[in-house]
C-alpha cells in the first residue's frame, strides 16, 4: 500500500494539517490570544496540508536533492515491468500518464459537479421551496459553478497534456517533474472545495464578491483556498505547454505547420499565464480583509468594492477563452480528418484563437455594465466585446467552408464536433444581447445568461472534450469504443441538453432571475422549469451511457488499428498506445497538417534527423540510430 | 509499450538545449509573477490616486532601496565570478548579497513596520492598506530570495557549480534580481510621489 | 579569459554608478517637482530596462550561448 504516492500523500498530509493547526494554535496562545479561531486555524492547516501532501507523494524529493547539490538528472521513470495502474496513483513525470490523470479527474469532477446541477434542478422544477435552504441551494450552486470550472480546468490540461508533445514530435514536456506537481496540487485544490460544503458552505456563488465574502461561512475560505492551488497548477502548466510548444518541436515543423490545436492551446497558456494571477489576487485580497481586516474593498476604510469586479473579471473573462479555445481547436482539428478536405483557411483558423485571446483581455467590463461606470467606459467595453465576434466568425466560416462539399462520416467523434459547432453558434449569437448595454440592462443576472453561458462551454468544451475522448479513445487504450453506445450517447445529450436551455432563454427573456432557489408560480415559470429538468436528467443519463461504453471498451472492446480514422497528425503514425518515449525515430516535418486528399502531399517523414532545423534553440542530433 | 532496451532516456531522447528551455521556462515564471505586483500596483492607484502620506520616513526608504539595489550588484558579480571559475569571489559576493538582502528585510521588517503605526499609517484602512500588502508581498518574495542564495551559497562552499555548469546560481540570481526590479517600481510608488 | 571578466565586472561598476545616479535624480525629482508621476515612471522604467538588460541578461532568451 505504502508504495502508492497518493496513499503516502495521505498520510503525511494529515499530519501536516496537525502540525499546521497546532503550530498556529500555539502562536496565538503565546500572543496571548484565544487558541481556537476558526479562519486561521483551517487556513494555515489547510496551507500545511497541502504542503505535506505533495511532499508525501514525492514531488519535492528530486528538487530537494537538487537543492542540496546533487544533479537531479533525467527524471525518474519507473520501472516498466511494474503494473501500469500504479503509475496513475503517483508522482509520475510521463506526460501521457499525466495526461489520463488530468483527464480521470476532470470526468470525475463533471460528474460530481453534474449531480450538483441535477440536486439544483430538482429543486427548480416547481415553484416554492422543494427540500432546501435557501443558503444550501446557493452553496450548491457555487460548488456546481466552480468544481465544473475545475472540471474543464482539468479537462483541458488533460488533452493538452497527452497530445502536445505526441503533436510537436517531442518526447515529452520541457518540465517533466514540473508537470506531474500541476497535476498533484489540483487534487488537494479540490479536496478543499469539496471540504467547503462541510465547513459551512459559501452563499456566495463562485465569484465571491466581497463584501458577501469577507463575511461568508468558513467554507468560503477552503473555496479561495482551493482556487488558489488550482490556478497556480493552471500557471505552471501554462509554462510547460508554452515552452514545449515554442521550443520543442519536430524540425520542420514551423508554427504554421503545427496542428490547429496546439495553436488553441498556445493561446489558452498565454492567456493561463497572464491572466490567472489576477484572480488568485482578487481572491487573497479578500482573504486579507477577512483574516487581517485589510480594507481593500471595503469603503468605510478607503477601499472599493468595485476593484475587486475589474481585478476579478480581467481572469473571469478570459477564463471562459481558456475553456473554449481548446475546444475549438478540437473542432478544428477533427473536421478535416472526417470531411477528408483539407482545413479551409488555416492560418485564419490559426491566428483566429490568438485574436480571441487578445481581444479577451479588453472586454472584462462586460460584466459591470449594471454596476455604473458611466456611458463611456459602458459602450467602449461592449464595442471590444462585440469585436470578439470576428475571430470567431471566421472560424465558423472557415469550419463551412472545409465541410463543404466534403464526404462527410459520422462516426461518434464527428457527431459530437458537429454539435458543438450548432450548440457553440447559438452560444455566440445569444451573447451580443448580453454585451449589448441596452439590451444588457434587460438580461443582466436572469436565465438568459445562464442559457448563453452553457452554450458557450457545452458547444466550446464539453462536445469537443467528448469528441476528443472518442477520437484519441484507440490511441490512449489500443482499444476501440462502442459505435452504437457512443451515438446513443450524442443524441441522449444533445436533446436533453435543448431541453434545458431552451427553457433557460425562454424564463430569462421572462424575468426568471439567476442565483435564487425559488420563483413566484404566477410567473408561470413552472412548464418550463420541469421542462428543463428533465432535460437536466437526460443529459445525466446520457453520462451514464458514456461511463458504461468507457468502462466497457477500456476491458474489452475490439483491438484498435494504428490508424482507425485515417489522420495525418504525428500521433498516429506510431503504435496505440504510444510508447514511453513517444517516438522510436524521431519525426520530421516537411508538409502542411491538414492536405486531405491532395495527391502526393506527405506531412512528416520519419528518421532522417537533422535534415531541416528551423528553430536555433534545438540542437537535432544523429538520433536515427535506435 | 516500452521495452527494457528502449527505456533509458539516451536512447530515444532528441537532444534539447537544457539550459534554453530552463531560461525560457524561467522568463515566463518572471512575467506571470510581475503581474502580481501589477495588480498591487494599480490597486494602490486605483484606491489612492497620486497621493501619498507626508509621514513615511524618507531615510529608511531611501536606504532600504540603495541596499537593495547594492545586493543586486554584488549578485551580478556573483554570477560572473562562477562564469570564469573564480570560486572565492563567487563566495565573497554571494555572502555579501545574502547579508544585503537580509538587512533590506530587516529595515522593512523590524523598523518599517512598527514604525508606520506610530505615524498613523495602519495595515487596516487607508494608504495602510497598499502600503503594507506590497512591502509585505515584495518582502515575502526578499525572504524567499534570500533562502535561495543561501542554499547556493552553501551548495558553493561544499564545492559545487562551475563555470560549465551553474544553472542553479544563475536562476536564484535571475530571481534576485527580479525581486529587486520589482522594487525599482515600488519604491517610487510608496515613498516618491 | 580574464580580460573578458574583467571586461565584464568593469560593465558592472558602470551599470551600478547609473543606477545609483539615476536613484538621486528620482529623489531629487520626487522633492523638486510636484506632479511628478510621468517622471518617476520613466526614469523607474529606464532602471528597470537597466537591471533587465545587463544583470539579468535578457537577451539571452534570442542569442543563443550556453554558460561561456
Ligand atoms: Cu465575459
Amino acid at each position: 500500500m505504502l508504495s502508492l504516492g497518493l496513499i503516502r500523500g495521505l498520510i503525511v498530509g494529515a499530519i501536516g494539517a496537525v502540525i499546521g493547526m497546532a503550530l498556529t494554535m500555539a502562536a496565538r496562545v503565546a500572543l496571548g490570544r484565544p487558541a481556537w479561531s476558526a479562519d486561521p486555524v483551517s487556513f494555515v492547516g489547510a496551507i500545511s496540508w497541502i504542503v505535506f501532501f505533495l511532499v508525501g507523494i514525492g514531488a519535492f524529493s528530486d528538487w530537494w536533492r537538487w537543492a542540496q547539490g546533487e544533479q537531479a538528472g533525467d527524471p525518474h521513470h519507473p520501472d516498466p515491468n511494474a503494473p501500469q495502474w500504479k503509475r496513475y496513483f503517483s508522482f509520475d513525470p510521463s506526460h501521457k500518464v499525466i495526461g489520463i490523470q488530468y483527464t480521470v479527474t476532470a470526468l470525475a469532477l463533471m460528474y460530481v459537479a453534474g449531480l450538483l446541477a441535477l440536486i439544483m434542478r430538482l429543486e427548480l422544477a416547481r415553484s416554492g421551496l422543494q427540500f432546501m435552504s435557501p443558503n444550501t441551494y446557493n452553496t450548491i450552486m457555487g460548488l456546481h459553478g466552480i468544481v465544473m470550472i475545475g472540471a474543464i480546468l482539468l479537462g483541458v490540461s488533460g488533452m493538452a497534456n497527452y497530445l502536445i508533445p505526441l503533436m510537436v514530435g517531442a518526447p515529452d514536456m520541457a518540465f517533466p517533474r514540473l508537470n506531474a506537481l500541476s497535476f498533484w496540487i489540483t487534487v488537494p485544490g479540490v479536496v478543499l472545495i469539496v471540504l467547503s460544503f462541510f465547513t459551512g458552505g459559501f452563499d456566495t456563488g463562485w465569484t465571491g464578491y466581497p463584501p458577501l465574502g469577507a463575511r461568508a461561512p468558513l467554507g468560503i475560505l477552503f473555496f479561495y483556498l482551493g482556487v488558489f492551488a488550482i490556478g497556480l497548477s493552471s500557471i505552471l502548466g501554462s509554462i510547460n505547454f508554452l515552452t514545449t510548444t515554442l521550443k520543442m518541436r519536430a524540425p520542420g515543423m514551423s508554427l504554421f505547420r503545427m496542428p490547429i490545436f496546439v495553436w488553441g492551446m498556445l493561446a489558452t497558456s498565454i492567456i493561463q499565464l497572464v491572466a490567472t494571477q489576477f484572480i488568485g489576487m482578487s481572491f487573497l485580497m479578500v482573504v486579507l480583509e477577512r483574516v487581517l481586516g485589510m480594507g481593500f474593498f471595503d469603503p468605510a476604510k478607503g477601499g472599493d468594492a468595485v476593484l475587486f469586479q475589474h481585478i476579478f473579471w480581467f481572469y473571469s473573462h478570459p477564463a471562459v477563452y481558456i475553456f473554449i479555445l481548446p475546444g475549438l481547436g478540437i473542432i478544428s482539428e477533427l473536421l478535416p480528418v472526417f470531411v477528408r478536405k483539407p482545413l479551409f483557411g488555416y492560418k485564419f483558423v490559426a491566428l483566429s484563437s490568438m485574436a480571441i485571446a487578445i481581444i479577451g483581455f479588453l472586454v472584462w467590463a462586460h460584466h459591470m455594465f449594471t454596476v455604473g461606470l458611466g456611458n463611456v467606459l459602458n459602450s467602449t467595453f461592449m464595442f471590444t466585446t462585440v469585436l470578439v465576434a470576428v475571430p470567431t466568425g471566421i472560424k465558423f466560416f472557415n469550419w463551412l467552408a472545409t465541410m463543404w462539399e466534403g464526404k462527410i462520416s459520422f462516426e461518434t467523434p464527428m457527431l459530437f464536433v458537429l454539435g458543438a459547432f450548432v450548440i457553440f453558434l447559438i452560444g455566440g449569437l445569444s451573447g451580443p444581447p448580453n454585451g449589448t448595454v441596452v439590451t444588457d440592462f434587460f438580461l443582466h443576472e436572469t436565465y438568459w445568461v445562464v442559457g448563453h453561458f452553457h452554450h458557450t462551454m457545452f458547444g466550446g468544451f464539453v462536445f469537443p472534450f467528448m469528441a476528443a475522448i472518442y477520437f484519441w479513445f484507440p490511441k490512449v487504450t489500443g482499444r476501440m469504443y462502442n459505435e452504437r453506445l457512443g451515438k446513443l450517447h450524442f443524441w441522449l445529450m444533445t436533446i436533453g441538453f435543448f431541453m434545458v436551455t431552451t427553457s433557460m432563454f425562454r424564463i430569462g427573456l421572462l424575468g426568471m432571475r439567476r442565483r435564487i432557489a425559488d420563483y413566484d408560480p404566477a410567473l408561470g415559470f413552472d412548464t418550463f422549469q420541469m421542462i428543463a429538468t428533465m432535460g437536466g436528467f437526460l443529459v445525466g443519463l446520457s453520462m451514464l451511457v458514456f461511463l458504461v461504453n468507457i468502462v466497457r471498451s477500456i476491458r474489452a472492446g475490439e483491438r484498435a488499428p494504428e490508424n482507425p480514422w485515417r489522420s495525418r497528425s504525428l500521433e498516429w503514425q506510431i503504435s496505440s498506445p504510444p510508447p514511453e518515449f513517444n517516438y522510436p525515430t524521431p519525426p520530421v516535418v516537411v508538409g502542411g497538417p491538414y492536405d486531405y486528399g491532395v495527391p502526393g502531399s506527405v506531412y512528416v517523414r520519419f528518421g532522417i534527423a537533422g535534415a531541416s532545423d528551423a528553430d536555433p534553440a534545438r540542437t537535432s542530433s544523429d538520433n536515427g540510430k535506435s | 509499450m516500452s521495452t527494457a532496451t528502449t527505456h533509458t532516456s539516451a536512447v530515444v531522447h532528441p537532444e534539447y538545449d537544457r539550459l534554453a528551455l530552463n531560461r525560457f521556462g524561467l522568463w515566463l515564471f518572471f512575467f506571470s509573477e510581475s503581474l502580481i505586483f501589477l495588480i498591487l500596483l494599480l490597486t494602490r492607484f486605483y484606491l489612492f490616486g497620486t497621493s501619498r502620506p507626508e509621514e513615511l520616513n524618507q531615510t529608511l526608504g531611501l536606504a532600504i532601496t540603495v541596499i537593495l539595489l547594492l545586493s543586486s550588484f554584488t549578485a551580478y558579480r556573483a554570477e560572473t565570478a562562477i562564469a570564469h571559475d573564480d570560486r572565492p569571489q563567487f563566495l565573497r559576493n554571494l555572502l555579501a548579497t545574502i547579508l544585503l538582502g537580509t538587512l533590506f528585510l530587516l529595515g522593512v521588517v523590524l523598523v518599517e513596520w512598527p514604525e508606520a503605526p506610530r505615524l498613523g499609517i495602519v495595515p487596516q484602512e487607508g494608504f495602510g492598506i497598499a502600503f503594507f500588502s506590497m512591502t509585505g508581498m515584495h518582502a515575502f518574495h526578499v525572504l524567499s530570495g534570500v533562502l535561495l542564495l543561501l542554499m547556493v551559497y552553501l551548495n558553493g562552499r561544499r564545492g559545487a557549480y562551475s563555470s560549465d555548469s551553474y544553472w542553479g546560481v544563475e536562476a536564484s540570481i535571475k530571481y534576485w534580481h527580479f525581486v529587486d526590479v520589482v522594487w525599482v517600481f515600488f519604491y517610487p510608488a510608496l515613498y516618491l510621489l | 579569459m580574464e580580460a573578458k571578466k574583467a571586461a565584464k565586472l568593469r560593465l558592472g561598476w558602470i551599470v551600478i554608478g547609473i543606477l545609483a545616479v539615476l536613484t538621486a535624480v528620482e529623489f531629487w525629482v520626487a522633492i523638486a517637482i510636484n506632479s511628478a508621476l510621468l517622471y518617476l515612471a520613466v526614469l523607474a522604467l529606464a532602471k528597470a530596462a537597466l537591471i533587465v538588460q545587463y544583470f539579468m541578461h535578457v537577451n539571452q532568451l534570442w542569442h543563443k550561448e550556453g554558460h561561456e
